[in-house]
């Protein structure tokens, strides 16, 4: 689960890591407000809240939006609801978004931090080791994932111990990686050991610090900030869930959740149900090698509830780009006769307009066939996965 | 011989006593597995589907030894009952939960440094030595004894790849899945070098996936061996694509942005036969002549 950069900021904070004063705004007025607030002279640092990074290389495709990205530099408050205006409501697309972009519907208004140098910092859960690895590079720009394919040794890399923390050791290795002086090691110490603490404590995947600033006074400030958690883990924390839920994600993907299930969305027109990571990725190689594309894919893998697997399938039923629909279920723990009862149950609550074709394998794959070819619906059978697909784009083809 | 279990392999499962357990612990013990007791807190000396029951692994133990546990408890219990697993010094622990957090595997991976235990999993089907031992989900229905190996990062395409070699007519020694997860208990490696090993296996089907660097270390070490059998191998997601990211340290991690072609790449390299589908798996075993 991804968080915004204001969100982590303010979880930062409260694991005592230095950050800029900053308030967030859904209205140029509003950031005009906060900013005298924060700052009566300025400048002042806005920044466009989309959970993706690169956002100042970023551009927007709206006219409206001047040349600039998604994060300036405000000297004057009068420019203030201007520059924010220009951001409000208009599509930023980054190197780290798709060609569609992120919406901006808020901006965060920050003081501007006057540091001597900044570098980059991240902790990271290497699953090879396993560990988790700290990065530090002093190039806290883009290119840093050129860096990583190709100039290795310009990016630091460090495994830190679940149960020690960091070393004295290990923080004069990365002073003399950023040819800092050793006068460093406590401000480093201090900002380097709240953030693993953080780290742990909050089941964290990833936490990236793009760029880590340098205070005249020598301490260290996050000057941006990306927390990544384990979905896995959120039952321990209820205070992150909470945040969470005042985004405003696609319902089909809350419910998906709500039901315990994975499911994605992509360009096409098929929906696809499975049960299993693989099998998802599967079906879309296929359908792809046929010129098509797939629409939707829910993962149901660990279904045992009827109601929820039903629920899973009016879901994808309910996307308005859907024209065919694959089912292809092998059943371990997942029982076929209950993904049959679920489709019954979904066709009954809102119905069965676009042709469906089903694939089933495995535990009790019989009493699953019998459901359904007592049942009313026009579903059409397959062995195996390729034919499944051949089977549903020949049918979608005559529906044209 | 097939690898890890076998019909002689003395089975314990933990958390015998839930609804799917149940389930699938009666079709095991149908198909001839030899589970000979279980764990339940605050269900020792009772008895379920005719095996004895015990209030956690020390108990059990007192009475019998075993070479393998299945883990069938829920994603937050797994780290604790690994523990008394690894304690016990059982040597093989299945773990089928799926969502078991990232943290508590870095804890789990620690706790099986060093130790007399191998764990599959999490997030797995388990594994299936036909017609000996089923420690797992599998589908009942599907499996035939044969020759090829089956080690796959994808449960339910593991299955998949079950189909391909009774197409080809070959059967299988042994199936594992690996787990699904980021963190798992073991790579390809270790089961790859078991495989090598076995007289029953002729030749493996190795299933790989988009994310994470599992395939290309499975590559680094199939390069590395002499004499050596022959693999096929498939990897999904080619399709996928690489959308949205946050931040760049996913990919300094993998040092650099590495596609399913890649993958497929490094493997060809590394000699390994890499199908582009699913369905060519079973060509690709017939061309070999096994």
């Amino acid at each position: 689960m991804n968080i915004h950069e204001y969100q982590a900021k303010k979880i930062l904070a409260q694991y005592g890591i230095n950050v800029p004063k900053g308030a967030i705004a859904y209205t140029p007025s509003e950031a005009k407000r906060v900013a005298q607030k924060l700052s009566s002279r300025g400048p002042w640092m806005l920044k466009a809240q989309i959970q993706a990074g690169a956002r100042a290389t970023g551009h927007f495709i709206d006219h409206d939006a001047g040349g600039k990205g998604g994060i300036r530099l405000v000297t004057q408050i009068t420019n203030i609801p201007y520059e924010t205006s220009q951001m409000l409501n208009n599509t930023l697309v980054t190197n780290q978004t798709d060609e569609k972009g992120r919406l901006v519907t808020k901006v965060y208004v920050e003081t501007h931090e006057e540091t001597k140098s900044s570098f980059y910092v991240s902790m990271i859960i290497d699953n090879i080791i396993p560990a988790i690895t700290l990065l530090i590079s002093d190039v806290a720009n883009e290119n840093i994932v050129h860096l990583a394919q190709h100039q290795k040794d310009k990016i630091l890399r460090l495994n830190l111990q679940y149960d020690q923390g960091i070393s004295d050791e290990q923080i004069y290795k990365i002073l003399d990686f950023l040819s800092l002086d050793k006068v460093y090691l406590r401000s480093f110490h201090d900002f380097l050991g709240k953030l693993l603490f953080t780290f742990i404590n909050l089941d964290a995947q990833m936490i990236e610090i793009n760029p880590v600033g340098i205070l005249p006074d020598k301490t260290l400030i996050a000057l941006d900030a990306k927390i990544n958690f384990d979905d896995n883990a959120l039952f321990r924390h209820p205070d992150i869930v909470r945040i969470h839920e005042d985004f405003e994600e696609k319902s089909r993907y809350r419910k998906a959740k709500t039901c315990g299930f994975q499911y994605h969305e992509f360009d096409g027109n098929i929906g696809c149900i499975v049960n299993g990571e693989g099998l998802a990725l599967e079906a879309m190689d296929i359908i792809k090698s046929k010129g098509y594309l797939t629409a939707c894919s829910l993962n149901v893998k660990g279904g045992v509830d009827k109601d929820k697997i039903a629920a899973g399938i009016k879901i994808i039923m309910s996307n308005p780009r859907i024209e065919g629909v694959f089912i292809n279920i092998i059943g371990g723990f997942v029982r076929c006769n209950l993904i049959a009862d679920g489709i019954l149950e979904a066709s009954k609550d809102v119905g069965l307009t676009v042709p469906l074709v089903v694939r089933f394998e495995g535990t009790n794959k019989n009493e699953a066939m019998s459901i359904l070819e007592q049942s009313n619906l026009h579903i059409i059978f397959a062995e195996n996965a390729d034919e499944a697909v051949d089977k549903l784009l020949a049918k979608m083809e005559i529906n044209d | 011989m097939a690898i890890l279990a076998n019909k002689n392999s003395r089975v314990l499962i933990q958390g015998i006593t839930g609804t799917q357990a149940t389930f699938h612990v009666k079709r095991s013990l149908e198909g001839g597995t030899n589970i000979i007791a279980g764990t339940s807190p605050g269900h020792g000396g009772e008895e379920h589907l005719g095996v004895p029951v015990f209030n956690n692994v020390r108990e059990a133990q007192r009475r019998f030894a075993f070479d393998a546990s299945v883990l069938f408890v829920p994603a937050m219990a797994t780290k604790n009952a690994v523990r008394e697993a690894v304690e016990a010094e059982i040597g093989l622990i299945v773990s089928i939960a799926s969502g078991v957090p990232v943290h508590d595997m870095l804890e789990i991976r620690s706790m099986l440094k060093g130790s007399k235990t191998l764990m599959i999993g999490p997030n797995t089907p388990g594994i299936i030595t036909p017609g000996e031992a089923r420690l797992g989900i599998f589908p009942d229905n599907i499996h035939k004894k044969g020759k090829i190996g089956i080690i796959s990062r994808s449960s339910t395409l593991t299955y998949e790849a079950v189909l391909q070699t009774n197409k080809a007519e070959l059967g299988q020694s042994t199936v594992i899945g690996l787990g699904d997860d980021m963190i798992i208990g073991t790579d390809f490696r270790e089961l790859i070098k078991k495989f090598m090993d076995d007289d029953e296996t002729s030749a493996v089907v190795l299933v790989g996936k988009a994310d994470n660097m599992y395939e290309q270390l499975a590559a680094e070490y199939y390069a590395s061996l002499t004499n050596k059998k022959p693999i096929v191998a498939f990897v999904a997601g080619e399709a996928l694509p690489f959308g949205h990211t946050m931040g760049y340290a996913v990919d300094i991690i993998t040092h650099g942005r590495v596609t399913v072609s890649d993958k497929k790449r490094i493997m060809r390299e590394a000699g390994i036969i890499v199908v582009d589908r699913m369905n060519q798996v079973h060509e690709s075993l017939l061309n070999l002549k096994l």
